[in-house]
């Protein structure tokens, strides 16, 4: 009772200090949900493909330089537990190299090379309108992409000064694939001049068989190769990491920026209620029990402001990915998350109502009484 | 032995260092169930030796008994306090977001009172001293006098052996502050408490069992209230 009319005896600036901590709480919510769903992305691309492994060049930090040459293909493609072998590359293309007008935001165009007909693009074949590339000098392009700059099957598309049959508009599951395009490995390879090396490669393991022999034999024949499950791909790449430590540093001043609210709203309130908690204490409440009081309204601030920002968070994170340039952002919600967030936003207001509330519980009765 | 409620023993209080002497070795016996008035000068020493017998502070050497305990052997004032102790304030100190009932409350709060025996007992003392019909006044709306009123409701609550009240009608009229005098004791009288007033007015002490006068940190003794106020004018 006592709590909730001493913070309502000053609204607005009780408000403002839920706002603080909600921006903050906010913050944490819509970047990792962002940066969560970006990886959640990467993970079922990879899974979508079907195979146990991935093959990439360890040497590389990002998998867009990682190159895998034809020898080293080759002989995993030989290794008597391989079934098959699906070489990927991809690149980006400018929409102005497109040679067709946008009609919406695309920065730029994700090019996929694959090998036409290849299994991996078996996944398509439900939902493509029209069909998946057989032969060079088609195209696939991604519902969103073909949105996007208006193209539909049987136009012919002129991409890196060549001219392409539009042979499907494909679906996908993964976000990024739907503003993507997919030709043949060959155009790829051209047009970033890697002769016939490819970015990855995924091995698909007969049935029955133990891919960590396929793992060790590729991994001792060739030492810069990491053949990794599928499923290890996004925590292979530690830039990925990178963006989770940013993410989380930034997410973390906003909430502390917020914390630092409730200090001065708690300091403020401290120093106007003086004569109040001298008669508090004149009455008989322990120290213990005006500490419990003080730190009980700053963590009443905190928990309305991560509830509010978990909601703000959620909605503003669901806002951005619709104006950023469609498909490129996803979200992925946890119940951690949420946790996590509303634990960071009741800790960080713990501790910027400890000290006022410390302050209050060792003023003298007798100093409180006589304050002006 | 005198069946004390209050007794003080040499008390001294001296501040910054012993520059400021506010108490110069007071002693003092209040019965238990005795009203005692205290009269004095700013400055004499009064609301010091209230807030000693209070419990409030502790003094520079001497001694308090309270109820029979020593209070230099209490480690924790707060709790003597809370059970033994009402305050009235001269400017009643009401915290001024909460309702008149809810005011009443905060003592009982020290003592961990349900929420349904607060709110009972509080109603029972807002009607003992006529306010029943302000219980849920925000403490801003009240007149100067409905708040001292609620006040002594107020240091009513954990129903102490001992009522202080500095300067109780300090801050109203006249009129008003005989409203307040009037409730106060009759207050004391339905629950049987010690009571003891600082006040500069010896108006005050005219009813009171013994009237002692404070004056540079020492006391004296003006004798029987009745014989008090004999000697004061009208």
């Amino acid at each position: 009772m006592l709590v909730l009319k001493n913070l309502l005896r000053r609204k607005v600036r009780t408000l403002l200090s839920i706002l603080g901590i909600s921006i903050g709480v906010a913050a944490i919510i819509a970047f990792n949900a962002i940066g969560q769903g970006f990886k959640r992305s990467l993970d079922r691309y990879m899974k979508d493909t079907g195979a146990e492994l991935v093959v990439v060049n360890r040497m590389m930090q990002d998998p867009a330089f990682s190159r895998v040459k034809k020898e080293e293909q080759d002989f995993v493609r030989a290794l008597p537990e391989v079934e098959h072998l699906s070489l990927g590359t991809f690149t980006f293309a400018s929409p102005r190299g497109l040679k067709v007008k946008s009609k919406g935001a695309m920065p730029a165009l994700l090019i996929f090379g694959r090998t036409p007909g290849d299994r991996i693009l078996d996944k398509f074949k439900k939902t493509v309108k029209g069909r998946v590339i057989e032969r060079e000098g088609e195209i696939m392009v991604g519902s969103i992409a073909a949105e996007n700059f208006g193209i539909r099957v049987d136009d012919t598309l002129e991409l890196f000064d060549q001219p392409f049959k539009v042979v499907g508009i494909h679906e996908s599951s993964v976000p990024f694939e739907k503003v993507g395009a997919i030709v043949s490995n060959s155009v790829v390879q051209k047009q970033v001049n890697m002769g016939e090396s490819c970015a990855m490669a995924w091995v698909y393991v007969k049935p029955g068989a133990d891919w960590s022999k396929v793992k060790e034999a590729v991994e001792t024949r060739f030492t810069q190769l990491h053949a990794m499950r599928t499923e290890e791909f996004t925590n292979f790449y530690n830039q990925l990491e990178y963006i989770d430590w940013f993410v989380w540093v930034i997410s973390l001043v906003s909430v502390a920026v917020g914390a630092l609210g409730v200090l001065n709203t708690m300091l403020m309130s401290v120093s106007e209620r003086t004569r109040e908690i001298g008669t508090l204490r004149a009455v008989g409440w322990r120290q213990a029990m005006v500490l419990h009081l003080i730190l009980s309204e700053g963590v009443t601030i905190s928990v309305v402001g991560g509830l509010a920002g978990l909601g703000a968070g959620t909605a503003g994170a669901e806002a951005l990915i619709r104006l950023a340039p469609s498909g490129f952002l996803t979200t992925h919600y946890t119940p951690q998350l949420y946790a996590i967030a509303m634990l960071v936003a009741v800790g960080l207001g713990f501790v910027g109502a400890l000290y006022p509330a410390v302050r209050a519980s060792r003023l003298s009765p007798i100093e409180a009484l006589k304050y002006e | 032995m005198t069946d004390a409620m209050v007794k003080a023993v040499e008390l001294v209080k001296e501040y910054e260092a012993g520059s400021i002497k506010a108490l110069d070795g007071v002693s003092l016996e209040v019965p238990r169930g005795a009203f005692y008035c205290i009269i004095g000068p700013s400055g004499s020493g009064k609301s010091t030796l209230l807030h000693m017998i209070g419990a409030l502070d502790r003094p520079t050497s001497g001694e308090v008994f309270l109820n029979g305990r020593s209070l230099s052997a209490e480690p924790n004032l707060d709790a003597v306090r809370a059970k033994e102790v009402g305050f009235i304030f001269q400017l009643h100190n009401l915290l001024p977001q909460l309702t008149s009932v809810e005011n009443v409350e905060i003592p009982m709060m020290a003592l961990g009172t349900g929420r349904i025996a607060r709110r009972k007992r509080a109603e029972e003392l807002l009607e003992q001293v006529g306010l029943s019909h302000r219980k849920s006044s925000i403490a801003t709306k009240l007149s100067g006098g409905e708040r001292q009123r609620v006040s002594i409701a107020r240091a009513l609550a954990n129903q102490p052996a001992l009522i202080l009240a500095d300067e109780p009608t300090g801050d109203v009229d006249s009129k008003t502050g005989e409203e307040i005098m009037k409730a106060l004791l009759a207050a004391r009288e339905r629950n049987g408490a010690t009571l003891v007033v600082v006040t500069h007015n010896p108006k005050i002490g005219h009813g009171a069992d013994r009237v002692l006068e404070m004056r540079d940190g020492k006391i004296g003794d003006l004798g029987r209230g009745t014989d008090f106020r004999k000697r004061e004018p009208a």
